[in-house]
């Protein structure tokens, strides 16, 4: 029985109208459990980010339901739903995403300023992530003098600071070589295994299939497949 | 609001025509500012210098420089009214002055009897009483040039009567661009050919126990067909004139807004250039659940840290360049206040140049950070 933690009910989502209306999602329903690694797979188009948009709460279905943490959040106004993102959810992106003027130690800082605002220790916070990452020697650097997966382990520990339950990865190895992809796929993992968070990646790249504890694969807009490891 | 700063310092040339942009504006607002509370002083200097409560004019006199006579009899009926206790005179009229060594150059001429206030510059008041003869003609430093007097006490003319320049006064430099010259009344009445009881103004102490307003209504009544003015009424209207009809008020306050609009354009120009640049980073903050205030607090605080900065060095360059400006401008005046409350309108332009770039950075959409 889903807790409905984080799930979509019978989801749907068009965009554009008349002739040109696409369905990128259709009649989806889906649950994802605390302390899973869930692997989002599709070819382009299959509605892949339209999901983690929906489960992220930056965009609401045509149709259906989108529950957060027991939460319908379809009803919820732009400033709640602003707030369940502050508190439970947070992301990885492929294009890391990172603030270009803030070196990798103010770029998790100001994870900690949104999400903990009254928090006083964010820099040593914020410091500790990183060296947990391994970027103990990168806390000054720029994004542009880190290597692409320093920039993803930045965003990461960013993404981290808070403690949000929920962390929604768009292809975050994309944008990397193998080493560093294996890397973040063990990080990720990490998160749900040994800090029960309920992480949704999305992508194309098959080495997440080892990681997953599920895949579900989309074809378009609807769930063709999924398959859960034992 | 680390962000907001990284942000701005992060591209220097654009922050840099920026800041500059502000401390232009600061400067042209500081600098008009103390144009326009000069030239406001200036307007009504003599009026407010006279310790007096009432001032009597001729029908329609707009400004202490276009006085006309009055008959002798208006300061014999003044005189009589209750609660006056005591009268006074004052007259003004351009002058051909001749310098010692020939030239003519044409003078305001301005003549007051000594009681009219101790701050009013005329030889015979009591201050300067035993250092000048009662007499004497008194000029601004400021106007030195153009009086071309090597040594005091010089011996001149004045619409081809001798005069003796004895003093230099400061405060009272030319207003009209023309010299103020200041002597008794007699002395003056002399020089413009006045007849000794006539005057321009007549100028009115008021006794304790008389309330000002009431004497000036009595006097409203037996004087129908001139002006009574109290003495604050009478700079006000001078001000007023000079600034308001005259075109020159709102020329200078015409080129202080253009200064708040240029500033207005060049911080709205760069902060919005610098928020659109950084447009996918708002939707960032968006998406990692930063609430609406957060990011227009992100956009504001870099539009009022150029705003402040900016202020800064306009105000560095503002106060020394009005100071130097006195030597072209003798009336030119800057309170001490001045400065400081030009760094208001300074920084509500920034806050209102930021009004684009915070809708633009308060609607983008988080959802957009999905895009790689």
């Amino acid at each position: 029985m889903p807790d409905n933690f984080l799930s979509v009910e019978g989801a749907s989502v068009s965009f554009g109208k008349g002739d040109a209306r696409v369905r990128a999602l259709q009649n989806v329903s889906l649950a994802f459990e605390r302390g899973t690694l869930s692997l989002v797979m599709g070819p382009s188009g299959s509605g892949k980010t339209t999901l983690l948009s929906m489960l992220g709460c930056l965009l609401s279905p045509d149709e259906g339901t989108v529950f957060v943490d027991g939460a319908a959040v379809n009803q919820l106004t732009e400033p709640e739903k602003t707030a369940i993102r502050q508190k439970k959810i947070s992301f990885v992106f492929q294009a890391f995403r990172l603030f270009h003027s803030m070196n990798a130690l103010d770029n998790v800082a100001i994870g900690f300023e949104i999400r903990e605002p009254g928090e006083a220790r964010r820099m040593e916070m914020a410091r500790d992530l990183l060296l947990q990452f391994g970027l103990g020697d990168k806390l000054q650097q720029e994004p542009k003098e880190l290597s692409p997966g320093e920039k993803q382990r930045v965003a990461i520990a960013r993404a981290l600071a808070g403690n949000p339950p929920i962390l929604l990865a768009d292809e975050p190895t994309a944008s990397l070589d193998a080493e560093a992809g294996r890397n973040i796929c063990e990080i990720l993992r990490k998160q749900a295994d040994e800090h029960g968070r309920t992480v949704v990646v999305v992508s194309h790249d098959p080495r997440w299939r080892k990681f997953a504890h599920r895949t579900v694969i989309l074809r378009d807009g609807q769930v063709q497949r999924m398959v859960t490891k034992s | 609001m680390k962000l907001a700063w990284q942000n701005i310092i992060h591209d220097r040339s654009r922050f840099s025509v920026t800041v500059l942009g502000v401390c232009f504006a600061v400067f042209l607002m500081i600098f008009q500012g103390s144009l326009l509370a000069g030239f406001l002083r200036a307007a009504s200097r003599l009026i407010d210098a006279s310790d007096s409560d009432i001032w009597i004019t001729a029908r329609g006199v707009q400004a202490f420089e276009f006085g006309t006579t009055l008959e002798s009899r208006v300061r014999e009926m003044a005189a009589g009214v209750p609660g006056v206790v005591e009268t006074g005179r004052v007259c003004m009229a351009f002058a051909v002055y001749r310098t010692p060594n020939g030239t003519q150059q044409v003078v305001a001429l301005v003549g007051a009897d000594p009681n009219i206030g101790s701050r009013f510059p005329v030889p015979n008041m009591l201050e300067s009483a035993g250092e000048t003869s009662p007499d004497a003609v008194l000029y601004d430093v400021s106007d030195r040039k153009q009086m071309q007097v090597s040594s005091l006490p010089a011996e001149v003319e004045i619409n081809r009567h001798r005069a003796s320049i004895e003093r230099e006064i400061e405060g009272y430099g030319a207003f009209l661009g023309v010299p103020f010259l200041f002597t008794s009344y007699r002395n003056a009445a002399h020089f413009m050919g006045f007849r000794s009881e006539d005057a321009m103004y007549i100028l009115l102490r008021v006794g304790n126990g008389y309330p000002v307003a009431d004497v000036q209504q009595n006097l409203r009544q037996r004087l129908p067909e001139i002006d009574v003015l109290t003495q604050s009424e009478f700079a006000h209207k001078s001000r007023m004139y000079w600034t308001m009809k005259t075109g020159a008020g709102g020329a200078i306050l015409t080129a202080a807004v253009l200064a708040f609009l240029i500033g207005l354009v060049v911080v709205s120009q760069t902060i919005y250039a610098n928020t659109m640049e950084n447009i996918e980073e708002y939707a960032t903050l968006k998406a990692l659940g930063a609430s609406q205030t957060f990011v227009a607090r992100i956009v504001l605080s870099q539009a009022l840290i150029c705003g402040v900065l900016g202020s800064i060095l306009g105000l560095i360059a503002a106060i020394p360049s009005v100071g130097y400006a006195k030597s072209l401008i003798p009336w030119i005046y800057s309170p001490w206040w001045l400065p400081a409350v030009m760094v208001v309108p300074s920084l509500v332009m920034c806050a209102l140049a930021s009004i684009a770039s915070v809708r633009s950075a308060l609607t983008v959409e988080p959802g957009r950070v999905f895009r790689a």
